[in-house]
């Protein structure tokens, strides 16, 4: 067994056993004034309730992000629950964690959500509304969440959005590619998004405009970076036998992980051969009798380009390195975006860097949308499981096998 | 130096018992890694354990400084800092050391276009005082 390895199958006695019979949003935008990360989550988390045909006494157990869950229940009127969580962001902490408080009986019915709000020195926009300014007063920065390994923040600091441009350049750097290996994963991006409403960002990108974009961290430009929006996305989450008694068509959770590698910040990652993500799809698999065959439509986390890049390699349509050259075989020219096999679209909601950096949870919501053919123009016919990565190679790699109750 | 006078050499820095020793190190132009007496395993950033063997019995201990770059970026924008010029393009590198494969120290390369450093590029220890910077490591190219 290797240092990251899972070998063989994997207990999951939740397969199938949990399932999301609500879905709801707070729409994404650039340009939204007068919300609050509070305002955005209560927005979705109603939308989702009444999605799934349920009220505030249905609810018994909340999980999120950023927002407590004590903040939603208050505000809510949700008069007692029996579990409630906020684990670190993003999205899959929440509904792993949700999945898990539901089988195990901790509660029957959970809401779980995830928020994106633009800070002001995000977004020039945002910098237009004063009390913006004091939307992290009181907020945990990098220094403040004890063992990160980061004390200082700044430009001599890889952390965060600045490790990840310089994992890019080393992956471009080892294998070889030009900066097109990563302007596919944004063009399709684009290609995607023209045709959901939700996107932010639906005007088509060339790769020549591609190429000429702005560089922000190289080799990562404006157009390789996930968009700050005003965005709140919620789950409704409870048992598969309940799930049959309500309105929506239930999207089971087949499988569901997280993974993580023993380094202690971002520039001692070993190499991407010890991220979480090699983790999180080895035991995915392990937990599955499903295979990458099965998959319908996938949903890598492009919240920088050079990740979806890596979730190609390790969900196993390719080999380490190959996940340029795959994207690049699979490029449909005459739609400008990536068809696996003439088969299997990626990211159809146009992902984190068109429709609106959630962090997954755009991913996880547009999943639901296709496994209940929800999914209009985009809706890839007859989906029945969608291979869902939110996370990048750090603190918060995830995955899910998400299936259609037929 | 005492504990107070070290927190105000480092304001905004989380220095804690952990990494004292560590910025103390900095402040006398000294990279202080911390080492396993146990089992000589090297580690960062600093903790109060080995993750090898589980020794508490660590000793922050000099490197050369010596290495290689094996990432690299260039910022373009950013926080305002003392020796930080975005428009040229400032360099944020992560230096894996010669003592211990993947022990790596990030930082900036001085004296070199950000745009000319390669993956593998042997840099040495620089130490520069900048006024309204805090004291850290700083890296040049060996030609
Ligand atoms: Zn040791």
């Amino acid at each position: 067994m290797s240092a990251t390895g899972t070998r063989g199958a994997a207990r999951n006695p939740a397969r199938d056993q949990v399932a999301i019979v609500g879905i709801g949003r707070s729409p994404y935008s650039r340009d939204r004034a007068g919300c609050t990360p509070g305002s955005l989550v209560l927005d979705a988390c109603i939308a989702a309730a009444r999605d799934a045909g349920l009220g505030a006494t249905d609810i018994d157990g909340i999980c999120g992000s950023m927002v407590a869950a004590q903040y939603v229940q208050a505000a809510l009127g949700i008069p007692a629950v029996s579990w409630f969580a906020n684990p670190q962001a993003v999205i899959g902490n929440q509904l792993v964690a949700a999945v898990a408080a539901v089988h195990s009986g901790m509660c029957d019915v959970a809401l779980v959500y995830h928020h994106a709000y633009r800070l002001p020195w995000a977004s020039r926009s945002a910098a237009q509304d004063p009390m913006r300014r004091r939307a992290t007063l009181g907020v945990a920065d990098a220094r403040s969440w004890y063992g990160t390994g980061h004390v200082d923040t700044g430009p001599n600091s890889m952390f965060g959005a600045n490790a990840y441009a310089a994992w890019a350049g080393r992956y471009l750097h080892d294998h070889g590619y030009t900066r097109e290996a990563l302007g596919r994963v944004a063009l399709n991006s684009r290609t995607n998004a023209a045709a959901n409403p939700n996107a932010v960002y639906r005007e088509p990108l060339t790769m020549d405009a591609y190429l000429a974009g702005r560089m922000v961290r190289d080799p990562l430009s404006v157009y390789d970076m996930d968009i700050p929006v005003d965005a709140a996305d919620a789950f409704i989450v409870t048992t598969t036998e309940r799930a049959r008694d309500l309105p929506r068509p239930p999207v089971l959770v087949h499988a569901a992980t997280l993974g993580h590698t023993d380094y202690g910040s971002e520039e001692q990652l070993r190499d991407l051969d010890h991220a979480g993500q090699v983790v999180v799809t080895r035991k995915l698999w392990a937990k599955s009798e499903l295979t990458l065959a099965d998959v319908d439509v996938f949903f890598p986390y492009e919240g920088f380009s050079n990740i979806a890049l890596a979730w190609f390699e390790n969900v196993g349509y390719c080999g380490r390195g190959e996940g340029g050259a795959f994207v690049a075989q699979h490029w449909v020219e005459a739609e400008q975006r990536i068809v696996i096999d003439g088969r299997i679209p990626v990211n159809t909601h146009g992902g984190s860097l068109s429709e609106g950096g959630t962090q997954g949870a755009g991913h996880l919501y547009e999943a639901c949308l296709q496994l209940r053919g929800e999914a209009g123009p985009r809706q890839v016919p007859g989906a029945e499981v969608a291979l869902v990565t939110p996370g990048g190679y750090y603190f918060n790699s995830q995955g899910f096998l998400l299936r259609a109750d037929r | 130096m005492n504990d107070e006078e070290l927190l105000d050499a480092f304001g905004g820095v989380r220095i804690d018992h952990d990494n004292a020793a560590y910025h103390r190190g900095l402040l006398e132009r000294r990279l202080l890694i911390n080492r396993c007496d146990s089992c000589a395993a090297w580690h960062h950033p600093p903790r109060s354990v080995c993750p090898r063997c589980w020794s508490r019995s660590i000793t922050p201990t000099d490197v050369a400084g010596d290495g290689f770059l094996a990432l690299i970026t260039i910022l373009r924008q950013g926080p305002p800092q003392p020796g930080v010029d975005y428009a040229a393009g400032h360099a944020l590198v992560a230096v894996e050391l010669d003592e211990q494969p993947g022990l790596r120290i990030a930082g900036t390369v001085v004296g070199a276009p950000a745009e000319q450093l390669r993956v593998g590029d042997r840099v040495r220890l620089l130490w520069r005082d900048l006024p309204g910077r805090l004291p850290r490591p700083d890296f040049e190219v060996v030609r």
